[in-house]
């Protein structure tokens, strides 16, 4: 069987249209900037939000591919290195293994629980684009950077996903969103908790790979922080959940050093709708017969 | 025949043509009869639809409601017409007796405007245009709550024509938590 498997080439059927981080920022439009009465008071995914029926189908549609890639993800780190110790970089140990099979298990039946919320919110199956970055992150060669690029910074941004939407369930009074939202971030909890605790065993005696790993889970922060999607402020759809993250491994610093990156994240968003909004209109005016 | 601004996109893949088409296509079926101009805010993702009722009929549309979700930036015929078939119902209720009651939009709540919309969305699928109903069971469990009274509620008004304004929001109370206690 192959080993580490190109983004490019991830079985779907025709359903799914794949697009790329690239791709997916590259849209000029934005509520973060323009006139300020079209914009809502709150970009925050909650039930008071007029449109938030489809707001919440469409993270429901995001976590479900986001699952299909962790999954994905989880099966590859199990198969892509062959077992070994600790400190020989390219080898995982066995244990490590098993807890990346656990995962993968874990992930088919979110894969499962997804596609029955989404069947239940009225949203089909590839209905809205996939995005390919997570499963990006896991295409490192180092299987130091995959647990933290995946494990801790992505699996991370899914315990504040998983919060936001066990909230909108709560509120709405939706009992099954609340309740498989809930299971499902216990899950991920322990996920990260496996991705902190492996990253501080494997590199116990290698401080370099270790600062190289946790240099790349920030970029992978920002990275999904870009667009504004997930931070402290109110302009961004999903909240950053400390207390969970505590329980998964982070320090408070380390939560801080998030919360910065995902603020900045999102101030860096407005810029460059700003840029891409003139370029846009600078475009079409060059374009356009005078 | 129907206007569209702006008749050529900047940000968005759109056709106005297209939505001209499709305007007119409701327009017919829908037996409106006066003008309608379309004007679409393509500065924004948002799917929000708004009309003003005069000589004309005016539908201010967001970008996102004429989005094709799988493709972002690109246009969906279905969601054009769904979209567009929505704003027109809602104005040819207001227009053709019934509906004097009916709060002005800016001040429907959430549940008022889900029921509405469940009404019109309904009518659209007996027209003929493809929707997915439990999509817009799911918005209006949002705003009457996660029962079987709400289920009803729902079922009685997707099914229903010729309904005035005040026989929607009986059913809707009906089926909400207000409703319930009362």
């Amino acid at each position: 069987m192959r080993k580490f498997f190109p983004v490019d080439s991830l079985a779907r059927d025709s359903r799914f249209n794949q697009i790329t981080m690239r791709q997916s920022q590259a849209d000029p439009r934005s509520v973060l900037v323009g006139d300020a009465t079209k914009q809502p008071r709150t970009n925050r995914l909650t039930p008071s939000r007029p449109d938030a029926s489809d707001r919440a189908r469409g993270l429901m549609h995001g976590i479900f591919v986001g699952e299909i890639q962790a999954l994905e993800g989880a099966g590859r780190t199990c198969h892509d290195f062959e077992t070994g110790t600790p400190d020989s970089i390219g080898t995982v140990p066995f244990a490590l293994k098993l807890d990346m099979a656990r995962q993968a298990w874990d992930e088919a039946r979110h894969v499962e629980i997804s596609v029955k919320l989404s069947e239940w919110m009225g949203t089909e199956i590839g209905q809205y684009a996939e995005n390919t970055v997570l499963f990006e992150a896991a295409c490192s060669t180092d299987p130091v950077l995959r647990l933290a690029g995946v494990n801790r910074a992505l699996e991370g941004l899914a315990i504040d996903v998983f919060t936001t939407m066990k909230e909108f369930g709560d509120i709405a009074g939706d009992p099954y969103l609340e309740f498989c939202e809930d299971w499902m971030l216990a899950d991920e909890v322990t996920h990260v908790k496996m991705g902190s605790d492996w990253l501080r065993r494997i590199t116990e005696n290698d401080p370099e790979r270790r600062a190289k790993a946790l240099e790349f889970q920030s970029v992978v922060d920002k990275i999904f922080s870009f667009g504004g999607t997930r931070s402290e402020s109110q302009e961004s759809p999903i909240g950053l959940a400390r207390r969970f993250r505590e329980l998964a491994g982070f320090t408070d610093d380390e939560v801080d050093d998030i919360a910065t990156v995902s603020l900045n994240a999102l101030e860096e968003r407005k810029a460059f709708a700003q840029r891409a909004q003139a370029d846009a209109v600078e475009q079409f005016s060059a374009s356009s017969p005078s | 025949m129907t206007v569209v601004e702006p008749a050529t996109f900047q940000f968005v893949s759109f056709d106005a043509a297209l939505i001209g088409r499709i305007a007119d296509d409701l327009v017919d079926a829908l037996g409106i009869d006066r003008p309608v101009h379309v004007v679409v805010d393509e500065t924004t993702p948002l799917g929000r639809v708004r009309i003003e009722i005069g000589d004309v009929i005016t539908i201010h549309a967001e970008s996102g409601a004429f989005e094709d979700s799988k493709r972002p930036r690109e246009q969906s015929e279905v969601s054009t017409t769904a979209s567009l078939g929505r704003a027109l119902l809602r104005a040819r209720d207001r227009l053709t007796g019934g509906f004097g009651e009916a709060p002005a939009d800016g001040e429907l709540s959430l549940r008022q405007v889900s029921a509405w919309e469940t009404y019109s969305v309904g009518r659209l699928e007996r027209l003929g245009v493809p929707v997915n109903q439990q999509r817009w069971r799911y918005n209006f469990r949002n705003r009457h709550g996660f029962t079987d009274l709400a289920d009803l509620a729902f079922d009685r008004i997707w099914s229903a024509d010729g309904l005035t304004w005040g026989e929607l929001e009986s059913i809707s109370t009906a089926g909400s938590a207000e409703g319930a206690a009362a």
